[in-house]
């Protein structure tokens, strides 16, 4: 038994199997461990990488069979497609064609660019409602008892789990007899919802650590309820609400059901207006891909800040991250 | 009016007037409607609804019809089909998810570096809108062209181009797949965390006591992570049993119901067949379902994180 090992362990091994002590098992490990992770990283990724290159091929070349795995003239054609269809929709084809001289030839008239702009209306929206209530509303559950917080808040951990196609049918007439059948206003309000359980659930687990001293300290400062709440908790809770934010911006800029059913295509958010363009131009897959990519943008910049909330989040704050 | 009364403003009193012991559920109020009229009354409702005969084109003509739908549910064979193919998408998926997640999970602890960057990459699939994912999938599939296709010809495990998104007999498996692409990083970041929480002392004391890498798997890290897992697994068949972008995209439930799993057939009967009551019916089996995983999910929940204080 060498005495050099860097594993100082190993003397104390009595029991181990080939597959740990011989010189072929460590090659059949490391063959093994490699070949997962081969598999997993081309399941995972190789469907990113296929929409990333289709957004990138000329109309021509999306045709061919067999498929090219690597473009082989990279062409911005796809992106032009979209803002072309973009500005088709909008009704400013003619000003574009007149005054600027540029030619608008795509037959796709979906406004890529207008269904941002709704989606932006309504995320942000929903994200600001569900993190202004809920901020509140986990502050009071933090600190301080009242009747029915258990079932509370295991109402808001259960309606979680419902949102969705279960209860789009009842949502639908619900929305009718409101009134609000499309209306961005509705989405709003829905989204906030659903997401607002996220956020208490988020925000509660940050105040339960949050030190009494420093309530204790404002309040000898002759802080109001309010004023603590508004010069100390929020500035030092920052972090948290942006990831909340940030939370339910995405869940609101993902959700399809509600969008699909509660409006009609005049008003349409991302998801059901690239379902169209998904299904109604399935041929051009270059113009479908960039505008994929296009509306994916705000939520991968969202994940690179909201990754470590990622799973406390997800959970309901079962599990900490 | 007293010295200390006068220095509060009027939003104090005004709140004030309201009894001490009510105070507290002032700033809860909004969540609770929100939440309320926008999640539970829905439920309430497509319970209600399931008992009358509605249509979506006359939504104000509605006929009592007892447990007409219901009985409708138990009866065609179509919703039997349905029900099976929704079995299926659950088991499989989850199972598929799960593994897969847990093999990348585990890889992203024990042999990749970087952990943060590689698990922001892993989580891509999961953040990315559903539409796009199904898209896709949808796309590497599709008809002829398919590069799945292709790459299944030039492996020679098929010799013909098999339009797989169109076949009764096949449809179900490319969404499965996606729905698996989609899961399984997330369960992959339930497990990474898990590892993460577990103290490294545990296996140092495992090892001298000349426990084996199996031995510690089995007596340590799955014991550690148990209620872990438990809510991830939980998590994958309320994700799976919901998800409806996947299968919309791809096939739209065809051909005829061969894809078509329980959210589909509701999106199908309410707002193609115009059929609510019986799409309300189908709703709170949904729910019902729904309702047991919540169960055993508030059930582990509470393991973990003591009694609800």
């Amino acid at each position: 038994m060498s005495t050099d090992s860097p594993d100082s362990t190993e003397p104390f091994r009595t029991n181990q199997s080939w597959l740990f002590d011989s010189q072929a098992g460590t090659y059949l490990r490391k063959i093994v461990v490699g070949l997962a992770t081969l598999l997993t990283a081309v399941f995972v990724l190789f469907p990113l990488y296929w929409l990333v290159v289709t957004a990138f091929k000329t109309t021509t070349e999306i045709q061919r069979i067999p498929p090219t795995i690597v473009p082989q003239n990279w062409s911005l054609q796809g992106f032009w497609l979209v803002i072309e269809s973009s500005i088709r929709a909008s009704g400013y084809k003619a000003f574009f064609e007149n005054t600027l001289g540029i030619h608008i030839s795509s037959a796709i008239d979906i406004n890529v660019i207008g269904l941002i702009v709704s989606s932006l209306k309504v995320s942000i929206g929903a994200a600001l409602v569900a993190v202004v209530f809920g901020t509140i509303a986990s502050y009071v559950i933090s600190r301080r008892e009242f009747h029915g917080k258990n079932v509370l808040m295991i109402l808001l951990l259960v309606s979680l789990m419902f949102p969705g196609p279960a209860i789009m049918v009842p949502m639908w007439e619900l929305v009718s007899t409101l009134g609000l059948y499309n209306t961005h206003l509705v989405l709003i309000l829905i989204y906030g919802a659903m997401t607002v359980p996220f956020v208490v659930w988020l925000m509660k687990g940050f105040f339960d650590e949050f030190p009494q001293a420093i309530l204790d300290a404002a309040r000898m400062d002759q802080c109001s309820s309010y004023e603590t709440f508004r010069y100390v908790i929020i500035p030092m809770s920052l972090n948290s609400l942006i990831a909340s934010f940030i939370f339910a911006f995405l869940l609101a800029w993902n959700e399809l059901v509600f969008a699909l059913t509660l409006l009609s295509n005049t008003k349409y958010t991302v998801p059901p207006g690239l379902l169209t363009f998904v299904q109604g131009f399935n041929v051009q897959w270059n113009a479908v891909a960039a505008a994929s990519i296009l509306v994916s943008i705000p939520v991968l910049i969202g994940l690179a800040y909201i990754q470590r909330y990622f799973v406390q989040g997800l959970t309901g704050g079962a599990i900490k991250g | 009016m007293s010295y200390a009364d006068q220095t509060r403003s009027t939003y104090e009193r005004t709140i004030d007037q309201i009894p001490a012991s009510l105070r507290v559920y002032l700033p809860i109020l909004p969540v609770v409607v929100l939440v309320g009229i926008f999640i539970f009354y829905p439920i309430v409702r497509a319970i209600y609804t399931s008992f009358f005969e509605k249509s979506f084109l006359r939504p104000n003509q509605a006929e009592f019809v007892g447990l007409a739908n219901y009985a409708e549910i138990w009866n065609s064979s179509v919703i039997h089909q349905v029900l099976w193919n929704t079995f299926l998408w659950v088991t499989v998926g989850t199972l598929g998810a799960i593994t897969i997640g847990f093999v990348m999970g585990w890889l992203l602890h024990k042999k990749l570096p970087y952990v943060s960057v590689a698990s922001a990459i892993v989580l891509i699939p999961w953040v990315l809108p559903r539409v796009v994912g199904a898209s896709i999938w949808q796309f590497m599939f599709a008809g002829s062209r398919g590069i799945i296709n292709e790459l299944l010809v030039q492996l020679g495990i098929t010799d013909q181009y098999i339009v797989m998104l169109g076949s009764p007999a096949l449809s179900l498996w490319p969404p499965i797949i996606g729905i698996i692409w989609r899961l399984a990083p997330l369960f992959a970041l339930l497990t990474l965390t898990s590892y993460q929480g577990i103290d490294d002392h545990l296996y140092e004391a495992a090892r001298m006591d000349g426990a084996t890498p199996w031995e510690e798997f089995r007596y340590i890290t799955l014991p550690m992570m148990r209620y872990n897992l438990a809510i991830g697994f939980l998590l994958m068949l309320i994700y799976n049993i919901r998800s409806f972008s996947m299968i919309w995209v791809m096939t739209k439930g065809g051909p005829g119901a061969s894809s078509t799993t329980l959210p589909v057939m509701i999106y199908r009967t309410a707002f193609i067949d115009f059929n609510v009551g019986l799409a309300s019916a189908l709703s709170v089996l949904l729910l019902s379902v729904l309702l047991v995983f919540s169960y055993y999910y508030i059930r582990v929940y509470d393991k973990i994180q003591g009694e609800f204080q």
